[in-house]
């Protein structure tokens, strides 16, 4: 029983730290921007895609796929706020406009994704061979550098947000965009690096998931929808509040796998969730009265 | 037209087709404190806004130190040197104060001065100082006050312009800043003063602009004032009030 019960432990810590890894960067452009970025998991495909041609067809190994993947999503996130975002900044309708303009980003990438690669599956080799064995549970070392990965990324990008320079404009831009001027911060750019950022680490969960689940193109569809779940129920605040929702969810997605089977997980978790949002209608970490 | 360190001609700006400034002009020159008061909603932080590049005017022409900056972008005319205050209630709510006043020596220009113009703010705001670490929504509104004006002292101001600095604050705060901002600009900084509070304008300033409807209706120069009653019926007078 014990056992289960570690096992089950380890994989909410693994599903929490994906799911954290996913809904950090959506949650840093909502926080920035004030934009939904309905291509975040589009770019998790576009950069599991890319990671699979250099590792398997190149065949240079998945260091270098893994950056390659990276740089792409950064820089297709940086192409969509400068294309399908920006045009729009300032209009009253920003909100729903952007979400049918990264909406069109999403199928862009998807379709284009299924052209240029096909759709046949494929699959990325582990950043790591074997198994390691945490407290009697067995998990592959893939999933082990997972769980070490996601906090220590999510702590570096906290640290730039509180103790940088760049990162203080961030929040800055996020809170009064005017006022941010006003100090000579230039807005568009931190716009556009608040998007780039995302990507990248849209990029980094696509090609850690690329070698758990299949590269396919819709990849990307499942973690967007969980992203959102995350950052919404977190209380669209910090990111630390999407940190924690998401090792809270990823917990209780495991244990509800234990109790009630695959069958029932998704639908008890979402009626779990909005019960909470009932109960803390600002999210789970979120302000009262924010 | 130039020769002042700004000089505002004939600009027309707005929100929308109706604009808010109708044929405006104004200067300051180096060295002079200058203030703007008139009733509400009658363009005076629409000038403002219009003069640091967050509202591109319709037309008209803004320079400041010999340059053309008309609709230029924000973050480079705080560079320059032409700095905004904003009312308190604009300040980023989720930051610290420290954290606020150290981000706010943003521009290249301003952040070689950063630690030596943190302790004139917090000399100049001895408040400040004991909340460094308080989140700015905390803060009282004398205090966001404050923190707004020692942001834009962070900038490395060549011309400051002050946005209703005293508005709703108790009569003993209002003297309190009244008296820093007297004593920003008895420190070389020329101002830009928008207010309601023609009394405190008339000690701190050296010209006053009287708005309305958008446009100068009156320049005072203090050196051939009118005397006090007569600006009083002209503030309380003409505004149909």
């Amino acid at each position: 029983m014990t056992e289960t019960l570690i096992a089950t432990l380890v994989s909410g810590l693994l599903l929490g730290s994906l799911y954290a890894l996913m809904a950090s960067g959506l949650s840093l452009v909502w926080t920035t921007l004030g934009v939904f970025n309905f291509a975040h998991g589009a770019l998790m495909t576009l950069a599991a895609f890319v990671a699979w041609t250099v590792c398997v067809p190149l065949g240079w190994g998945l260091a270098a796929g893994l950056i390659a993947g990276v740089i792409a999503a950064a820089a297709a996130g940086v192409v969509i706020e400068r294309l399908l975002v920006r045009p729009f900044y300032g209009n009253r309708n920003m909100l729903l406009i952007t979400v049918m303009t990264t909406l069109a980003a999403m199928v862009i990438i998807e379709s284009g994704s299924q052209y240029i690669w096909g759709a046949r599956l494929k699959q990325l080799p582990p950043l790591m061979e074997g198994s390691v064995s945490i407290l009697g549970a067995v998990v592959s070392a893939h999933e082990a550098l997972i769980i070490i990965i996601a906090p220590a990324v999510l702590l570096a990008l906290w640290a730039f947000t509180r103790r940088s320079r760049i990162g203080r404009s961030l929040r800055a831009v996020g809170q009064n965009q005017d006022s941010a001027a006003l100090i000579g911060i230039n807005v568009s750019a931190a716009f556009a690096l608040a998007f780039g950022l995302s990507a990248a680490l849209a990029g980094l969960s696509g090609v850690l998931l690329g070698s758990i689940r299949f590269v396919t193109p819709s990849l990307g569809v499942e973690p967007l929808l969980k992203a959102m779940i995350v950052v919404i129920f977190g209380g669209l605040g910090s990111l630390g509040a999407t940190a924690g929702a998401a090792f809270v969810i990823g917990m209780l997605e495991a244990l509800l796998i234990l109790a009630l089977g695959l069958y029932w997980t998704p639908s008890v978790l979402f009626v779990l969730l909005i019960l909470t949002l009932v109960l803390r209608p600002n999210g789970l970490f979120g302000k009262a009265g924010a | 037209m130039s020769g002042h360190l700004l000089d505002v001609t004939d600009v027309h700006a707005g929100y929308g087709v109706a604009p808010v400034l109708r044929g405006l002009s104004v200067h300051a020159a180096a060295g002079e404190a200058v203030g703007l008061f008139g009733p509400n909603g009658h363009g005076k932080t629409t000038l403002l806004r219009t003069i640091s590049g967050l509202l591109r005017p319709m037309s008209g022409a803004v320079r400041f130190d010999g340059q053309d900056i008309t609709g230029g972008n924000p973050s480079d005319i705080v560079g320059r040197g032409l700095v905004h205050a904003q009312q308190g209630n604009k300040m980023f709510g989720d930051m610290g104060v420290a954290e606020t006043l150290e981000l706010a020596a943003f521009t290249p220009r301003a952040r070689p001065h950063a630690a030596e113009t943190l302790d004139r703010v917090y000399t100049l705001f001895p408040r400040l100082a004991e909340r460094r670490r308080q989140l700015a929504r905390t803060l009282s509104g004398g205090e966001r006050q404050m923190l707004s004006i020692g942001s834009a002292l962070m900038c490395q101001p060549r011309l400051l312009m002050l946005d209703e600095p005293t508005l709703g604050l108790s009569p003993r705060l209002k003297e309190e800043l009244a008296a820093a901002i007297a004593q920003i600009g008895r420190g070389g900084i020329p101002l830009i003063v928008v207010e309601q509070d023609v009394e405190f304008l008339l000690t701190l300033s050296d010209r006053l602009y009287l708005v309305e409807h958008g446009e100068i209706v009156r320049e005072i120069d203090k050196a051939s004032a009118p005397d006090h009653q007569e600006i009083m019926e002209m503030y309380f007078g003409t505004t149909g009030a």
